[in-house]
């Protein structure tokens, strides 16, 4: 369901982003750019500078120099409340979740639903059922009123991901979604990505188990010390010339 | 039994313990403990401490805690019965109770500054606040302040009906803080700020705000505390309170909250307030020395920590689900 925005321009280009860490240059000068309902995957090896790119469209990091163009509009992503703001949503690879409140809690975290103005009472039964409507959508069967420890790694991301198309997201990022996950786990989140992507959210994925994500993205770039060095749309390749990329461009 | 009915009682253990408690002493004191004056005593009495349990409750399960809560009850009383009993006599008792709960809220929106916005641990933060508080109550005053309008020691000392309304007054305040904790966004935002404020964070909590109002809130309840004693004893001393906050700590564990933050109720702690009163009117008809009371209260205490272990083990037995794990 790729689908451009007027004009063909992209949902976000990221041009010449540099990012040195001291003396660590983590990114030097790539350029990327994705569209609404398109699933990107970033592969390399480790090191190679993908989460940090993730970090700079999330505002975790600063990039050193480039632009950040959103819809066509130079940006400034200097924190991650500025990103949320535009629609960036992180998948963190630590989930950002508490263990002790419930699904419904955490899939609503800081946007609590509630009347009566600014007694600020919470409207459960609103919240519940649009908690419900998402995670029937995802396909989890997890209680709305189960508390998130209960949870496993799959579901956890299910929860982030919930709130991601609950509020609307236009890209969420997605850093080694399947790691630590059972084949149960990882066929899942795949169903995320399929269903993010229904929304016509766009998605990017970090992964260097690209065969998992394969069937489910549209194009992967190769990253490899800082730079962007080859780009394939998924009807181009197959796991097997991935595979065998890797291995001769990192030998 | 179903999942509902068994989470029930595990997480109201503290009142069946009550209950039992209650019983025991029915059997060894075979007069007097069942009159309902005695019950009416034995609330009275807790309303004192109950308002610091209700408070330490809030900052524990912030993830925090509030050491000066006690030392905040008794400057409160101090500076309230200072001002309309000596400095500003002519002043209608009302206006001191108003002082009273007003210098409370100010003096835990300094703690609220200190770990809200400043960032301060609120170990270390109220530590200080404690020895201030502390030595600040006998910089004002040494000794006893007589002379105080009826009005002014009423919250502490009126009847209705026999019953006296400090009683009402504190079970208010334990229903508006549970209507709060449950129902609202706050009351979200506090358990979110104690289980996780990264989290919290990230997902668009103001952490530091959430616990400004905290640590605020814990204030007044020092004050309404401070005014329940100054009504009990009928004068302001400098002793009021003293050294109570680790009886307030003891209710708020007794009644469940986890020091770990993000868990425990408001009627968790208010069953550990009823607990702590019963054993003391208990021992105390028992004719059993405050020394020996004191020890017993401690141990009880450690009791009640491993009663805690065991029913959140049990509480994690029937939510943990037996599908869903990948
Ligand atoms: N916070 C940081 N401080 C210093 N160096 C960092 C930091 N984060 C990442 N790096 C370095 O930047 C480079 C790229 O890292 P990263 O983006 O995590 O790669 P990848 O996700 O592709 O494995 C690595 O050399 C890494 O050591
Ligand atoms: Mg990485």
């Amino acid at each position: 369901m790729v689908n451009t925005l007027e004009n063909g321009i992209p949902l976000l280009a990221a041009e010449r982003i540099e990012k040195w860490y001291g003396k660590i240059h983590a990114l030097r000068g790539i350029d990327v750019v994705i569209h609404p309902g398109e699933a990107l995957a970033l592969i390399g090896d480790n090191g190679a500078g993908k989460s940090t790119f993730a970090k700079i469209v999330a505002g975790v990091e600063q990039k050193t120099s480039g632009r950040l163009l959103w819809k066509g509009k130079e940006v400034d992503i200097s924190s991650i409340k500025q990103a949320r703001n535009l629609g960036i949503e992180t998948v963190y690879q630590e989930q950002a979740l508490a263990p002790q409140l419930t699904v419904m809690q955490n899939i609503f975290l800081g946007r609590t639903e509630t009347k009566f103005g600014i007694l600020g009472i919470l409207d459960n039964k609103k919240m519940a059922e649009a908690a419900r409507r998402v995670l029937d959508e995802l396909g989890l069967a997890v209680g709305v009123n189960q508390e998130v420890r209960f949870c496993s790694g799959g579901e956890q991301q299910g929860v982030a991901v919930a709130r991601a198309i609950l509020f609307k997201a236009n890209l969420v990022i997605l850093d080694e979604p399947t790691r630590a996950l059972s084949t149960r786990g990882v066929e899942r989140i795949l169903q995320f990505i399929r269903s993010m992507k229904n929304e016509g959210i766009a998605v990017i994925l970090i992964s260097h188990v690209f065969p998992q994500i394969f069937p489910i993205t549209d194009r992967f770039m190769f990253m490899s010390r800082g730079q962007v060095i080859a780009e394939k749309r998924r009807e181009e390749t197959s796991p097997e010339d991935l595979s065998r990329m890797i291995i001769q461009k990192t030998a | 039994m179903n999942t509902r009915a068994k989470i029930f009682v595990v997480d109201n253990f503290i009142w069946f313990i009550n209950v039992g408690l209650y019983l025991l002493f029915i059997i060894l004191v075979p007069t007097g403990f069942l009159t309902l004056h005695n019950v009416e005593f034995i609330l009275y009495v807790s309303s004192m401490i109950g308002f610091l349990v209700l408070g330490e409750a809030l900052a524990l399960i912030t993830g925090g805690m509030d050491l000066s809560l006690a030392e905040n009850a008794g400057l409160s009383a101090v500076v309230g019965g200072f001002i309309i009993g000596v400095m500003a006599s002519g002043l209608p008792g009302w206006v001191g109770v108003i002082i009273v709960l007003a210098t409370g809220t100010a003096l835990g929106a300094v703690n609220g500054i200190l770990v809200g916005k400043l960032r301060y641990n609120p170990f270390l933060a109220t530590l200080g606040t404690f020895l201030v508080f502390d030595w600040g109550t006998f910089w004002i005053r040494r000794g006893a302040i007589v002379r105080l309008p009826a009005s002014f020691l009423a919250p502490g000392s009126a009847t209705v009906g026999g019953v006296h309304i400090a009683i009402f007054i504190f079970l208010a305040m334990a229903i508006l803080l549970h209507f709060i904790l449950r129902y609202t966004r706050f009351g979200v935002r506090t358990y979110a700020s104690g289980d996780n404020p990264r989290a919290a964070t990230m997902m668009g909590i103001n952490v530091g705000n959430t616990l400004f109002w905290i640590y605020t809130l814990c204030g007044l309840l020092a004050g309404f505390s401070g005014l329940m004693y100054v009504g009990y004893i009928g004068v302001v001393t400098s002793l009021i309170a003293q050294n109570q906050v680790f009886n307030a700590m003891a209710g708020a564990v007794l009644g469940g909250i986890s020091l770990r933050g993000g868990r425990g109720s408001i009627m968790g702690a208010l069953g550990g307030v009823v607990l702590l009163g019963i054993l003391d009117a208990g021992l105390t008809m028992l004719n059993v020395s405050p020394e020996i009371r004191g020890v017993l209260t401690g141990l009880v205490l450690l009791v009640a920590v491993m009663i805690n272990m065991v029913t959140a083990r049990l509480r994690d037995r029937i939510l943990m689900p037996s599908s869903g794990q990948d």
